[in-house]
């Protein structure tokens, strides 16, 4: 052994945590500096000017900053709710079929292979106003006679985005969720079933719980990267129209890049860090108790 | 009889259901990639057309065939993209397999004082959104003029698959006996041969698979290659499907199959490792 002092799983780690120190801990740090800083890429010398926290006090009291945050907690509760809800339906639907399980199962990854960049283009051309499938539909089935502009009102707008991240996402909790139906013993079901519990009491005292975990995990691995559906919007709406759809992240991209303010976009950046840590810790925590409690009961 | 009869009704009609409820779900899932093949298919003026011309007229390759040949639609390199993203997702995947491959044997394979908080360090990092860390990244890359290289693309998708590698070949490895490896101890291996010829073939699926999903994640990402790419020396694929909406006119035809050029390869990967990827991920939920 060269490194009489470090262990086994120390060396074994090391690597990662060099690389991970190196591309991520370090530049956040750096982040964090220069977020008490007025700094602006076109004039440099300004890096070394400490203002304190004036950056995070004008985010904090600026309306453009709360309106985008808000945003973002909006589309976030509404797709993940809805993603965790139709991805139970679509896992339960996919159990029941007695046949050609593997091709719907198949089919259900679809969506997942498709880059957030490729979701977004996708629902920009289906929802596009004059030649876009949506309206194609509708106006030939005689709904509307006018063209409806999906990505042109900001509200429709914002309501277009959700239904392409509702769309892409699902699939994560489909999958995950069906793993647990099929990994679940099915016993306890029918001595429920034997007990006289109705189908919905069956499905929520029993198939419910052990399907938790797996709900959790699906949760995780979406929480690790919700930004995403900064790909999305970016692509789709670019923040527009009039800033009807902005949210954290593209606020963040806008100030930093288009305006040049970096100090003031990584105080933005570092609140929306803060956040999806946050959010982070909490499914993790989630998944933790939801496995134990499977623990006590099988 | 009567109530046999309504019996057998309603669970008919149950089944009825359940076939219309998955034939939509399914309808929902597949029409709007179907939808994109079908116009990189089609001319621009049948794309344009109103009232909408529902079945394909005239159906060509002419949008792929003018994609790759000489200059590329519009003047889009779309051949050096894909070669610049394929550099960068591959060397970044193997490079992340091996550090990944590392840190998954010591978390399965090892007990250490604060592994959990490790473990979650290492999951916390992912959390940070791309925009926000592009940021950083930016500022010092430009500093160390790396910018607009493979190199720091590559350095940037390692450190970024390396937490999911692990957690996935963490969970590929426990799925392994322990047993196993400490018979061929027993019988004269050093651990790393016991590593090498027990454990890694047995884990190997798993680890194709981590290996795959670090691929896509490279080869899917936007937030970051859009800041740190500039020109054609490191632009990857998703970065230069923007060049097309960045036009006037958006060329509809042409943005459709560069979106069928992406999604193939990502869609042969997929295929191939999803049985491993849901049991990696889920091997921990019942067994902890």
């Amino acid at each position: 052994m060269k490194f009489p002092k470090l262990s086994a799983p120390t060396l074994l780690l090391l690597p990662a945590i060099i690389v991970l120190a190196a591309v991520i801990v370090l530049p956040l740090l750096f982040s964090l500096y220069s977020s008490f800083t007025p700094f602006r890429l076109t004039k440099p010398e300004t890096i070394w000017i400490l203002i304190g926290f004036r950056n995070y006090m004008s985010a904090l009291t600026s309306l453009e900053f709360w309106t985008a945050f808000g945003r973002t907690v909006l589309l976030l509760t509404i797709a993940l709710n809805a993603e965790m809800f139709l991805g139970l339906g679509l896992a339960m639907l996919v159990n029941k079929a007695t046949r050609g399980q593997r091709l719907l199962r198949t089919l259900m990854m679809f969506p997942m292979m498709f880059s957030p960049v490729l979701v977004g283009f996708q629902f920009k051309f289906l929802f596009n106003d004059n030649i876009g499938f949506v309206n194609n539909v509708l106006q030939s089935l005689g709904i509307t006679t006018s063209a409806i502009p999906w990505l042109i009102d900001g509200n429709l707008a914002l309501f277009s985005i959700i239904v392409a991240e509702i769309w892409s996402s699902t699939s994560v909790f489909a999958i995950l969720i069906l793993a647990g139906l099929l990994a679940m013993p099915q016993e306890p079901v029918e001595a429920a079933r034997v007990d006289g519990c109705t189908p919905w009491q069956t499905f929520r005292y029993v198939t419910w719980p052990y399907l938790m975990p797996f709900a959790m995990i699906a949760m995780t691995i979406r929480s690790l990267d919700v930004a995403r559906a900064y790909d999305i919007v970016k692509i789709m709406t670019d923040g527009g129209p009039a800033k009807r759809t902005e949210l954290l992240w593209t606020l963040v991209g806008r100030t930093a890049y288009s305006d040049a303010r970096m100090g003031m976009a990584n105080a933005m950046a570092y609140i929306s860090i803060l956040l999806s840590i946050l959010f982070t810790v909490y499914f993790f925590r989630k998944l933790a108790a939801a496995r134990q409690q499977i623990g006590a009961e099988w | 009889m009567d109530q046999n009869n309504a019996h057998r009704l309603k669970r008919r009609g149950l089944k009825v259901l359940h076939l219309v409820g998955l034939f939509l779900a399914m309808l929902v899932i597949c029409l709007p990639g179907l939808w994109i093949v079908l116009n990189s298919l089609r001319p621009t003026v049948e794309i344009m057309a109103k009232p909408p011309v529902w079945i394909p007229q005239d159906i060509s390759l002419d949008a792929y065939r003018s994609m790759f040949g000489g200059a590329g639609q519009g003047g889009i390199p779309v051949w050096e993209y894909f070669r610049n993203s394929l550099i960068i997702s591959i060397t970044s995947t193997v490079i992340a397999l091996i550090i990944g491959m590392a840190g998954g044997y010591a978390f399965a394979r090892y007990k250490f004082k604060g592994k959990s908080a490790v473990f979650l360090g290492f999951m916390l990092t992912r959390a940070v959104p791309g925009i926000a860390l592009s940021l950083p990244l930016f500022m010092i890359f430009a500093r160390l003029g790396i910018i607009d290289t493979h190199f720091s693309m590559i350095l940037i998708y390692v450190a970024l698959n390396v937490p999911f590698t692990i957690w996935l070949i963490d969970g590929f490895f426990r799925q392994v006996p322990k047993d196993l490896a400490e018979a061929a101890q027993i019988d004269g291996c050093t651990r790393w041969q016991a590593f090498w010829q027990v454990e890694f073939p047995l884990a190997g699926p798993g680890i194709a698979s981590a290996g795959i999903f670090a691929f896509l994640t490279s080869w899917n990402e936007y937030a970051l290659a859009s800041q740190i790419t500039r020109s054609v020396n490191s632009k990857t694929l998703p970065v230069g499907l923007l060049d097309y909406t960045s036009e006037f006119t958006i060329d509809w035809r042409g943005m459709c199959a560069l979106a069928v050029v992406m999604i193939v390869p990502a869609l042969t990967l997929t295929f191939i490792i999803q049985k491993h990827l849901v049991s990696g991920l889920t091997f921990g939920a019942v067994k902890g």
